[in-house]
């Protein structure tokens, strides 16, 4: 492989600086990755594979599983038990643990709020240049901490509307 | 003859390849924007971020095309949805792909931001980026929300009731949030035409230019993808750091030599005869 054909093969117009002339700093080390192809056709061969499969299942699934249709909305009916769709179920179940009008406002309103601001606020929370999960720990137990509750919530939600259809 | 004939279509598709190239330079861009080098470790990693660009424009494409049948209306809504799935041509596998599209893209977008968090790609120069995508997730939160309305079924009506009274629990703001979405006092035809402007006009125009910047940005910065994408580069860095450290402590330990040669120098003899060298 030619000089020129690497260069085409990782993406490459012109030649990349001759490695040993670089000198890597604290500034410079992530500027570049250490293997790279170009973007087509490497990545759009992966990301059409991934969008076909996912096509291939919406197609499936709208006749193995149509999307659901209940009956007409009846707004006089005063007993039917509305269920959210499944990404709102952590949702609903956290509000369970904020129980009588005291609390529904801190589960429902302010829990969130603080959540998403953090979520915002997250790049200047974790400022430190350090990216492997390995080696700040505190962040990553955060976030496996912050998925296994909203799928533990998911849990409950499902096994509570499993064992109690009518409420 | 076949020869001919594709050294003729060899030179046209080259004279208009540079005919565009000329009135619009898209073939340069076209051609920057192709062989961009990205990291090539993860790549199937970062195919969530394109899954998610894919399906958001499975949900235009089809949202458009339920728009041909549906009627926001408090009369005609669910039996247009109805419609839609028993007798229009093709109508289910439409809003087959427009709801299953849509539980796919809340899955997908919550892989794409564990993937960005547990790599920490939101850092620096990348932050704008990291806040540009949760706006775009609350924005497709509001989308998945007002959905569920416009069927005007009972899961979708009474959900939406559920929904409208969590949010009349905010502080300060309660009433305002319910009446802006109300449209009245209870769930009714002003709230369906509000769900429907806002399902379809509002959070689409504002979710589009959004995706516009996030791409943007993601060509300017790079895909950051994992520190496993930079393992060779960061341990050059630290070979270096290391010889430099080296260096310096031979440095330290040869100043500290001449400075106990020049206690030693006190005695006189050695200082005398380098005087004399």
């Amino acid at each position: 492989m030619t000089d020129v054909q690497k260069d085409f093969a990782q993406g490459r117009a012109a030649p990349a600086k001759p490695k040993d002339e670089e000198v890597i700093t604290e500034e410079n080390v992530f500027d570049r990755p250490d293997e790279t192809m170009g973007f087509f056709p490497g990545q759009v061969y992966k990301d059409g594979v991934v969008a076909t499969l996912l096509l291939i299942a919406c197609t499936v699934l709208s006749y193995a599983a149509p999307a659901p249709l209940a009956g007409p909305a009846d707004t006089a009916s005063v007993d039917y038990v509305p269920r959210p769709e499944w990404f709102f179920f952590f949702y609903e179940q956290m509000l369970m643990f904020f129980p009588g009008y005291a609390l529904i406002a801190f589960g429902a309103v302010a829990i969130p709020t603080v959540f998403i601001v953090l979520l915002f606020a997250l790049p200047w929370l974790d400022r430190a240049p350090v990216y492997s999960p390995v080696r700040r720990p505190f962040v990553t137990i955060v976030g496996v901490l912050v998925i296994f509750v909203v799928l533990m919530n998911m849990l409950l939600a499902v096994s509570r509307i499993i064992n109690f259809p009518g409420q | 003859m076949i020869g001919r004939l594709r050294s003729q279509t060899i030179e046209t598709g080259k004279f208009l390849a540079d005919w565009m190239e000329d009135r619009t330079g898209v073939v340069t861009q076209l051609e920057h924007f192709l062989y961009e080098p990205v990291p090539k470790r993860g790549a199937w990693l970062y195919t969530l971020g394109s899954a998610t660009l894919f399906l958001i424009t499975l949900q235009f494409l089809t949202g458009i095309l339920l728009l041909f049948y549906y009627v926001p209306t408090t009369d005609h809504a669910w039996n247009s949805v109805y419609y839609i799935m028993n007798e229009a041509y093709f109508g289910q596998l439409i809003r087959g792909i427009h709801y299953w599209s849509a539980n796919f893209l809340l899955a997908v977008i919550g892989l794409h931001m564990a993937r960005t968090f547990f790599t920490g790609s939101y850092k620096a120069p990348r932050e704008i980026n990291w806040i540009v995508g949760v706006v775009l997730l609350l924005l497709v939160i509001g989308l998945a929300f007002t959905g569920y309305l416009l069927r005007w079924d009972q899961d979708g009506f009474w959900a939406s009731v559920v929904g409208i009274k969590i949010g009349s629990y905010s502080p300060f703001i309660g009433p305002y949030v319910t009446h802006f979405l109300l449209g009245g006092d209870v769930v009714g035809p002003a709230t369906l035409a509000r769900f429907f402007a806002i399902h379809v006009w509002l959070l689409p125009a504002m979710i589009a230019p959004f995706i516009g910047i996030h791409l943007y940005l993601l060509r300017k910065h790079g895909e950051f993808g994992a520190e496993f994408e930079y393992t060779d580069r960061i341990s050059k860095l630290h070979e270096r750091q290391r010889e430099e450290g080296y260096r310096q402590h031979e440095f330290e330990d040869d100043e500290e030599y001449d400075y106990d040669d020049e206690l030693d120098d006190e005695g006189g003899t050695t200082h005398h005869r380098r005087d004399g060298e």
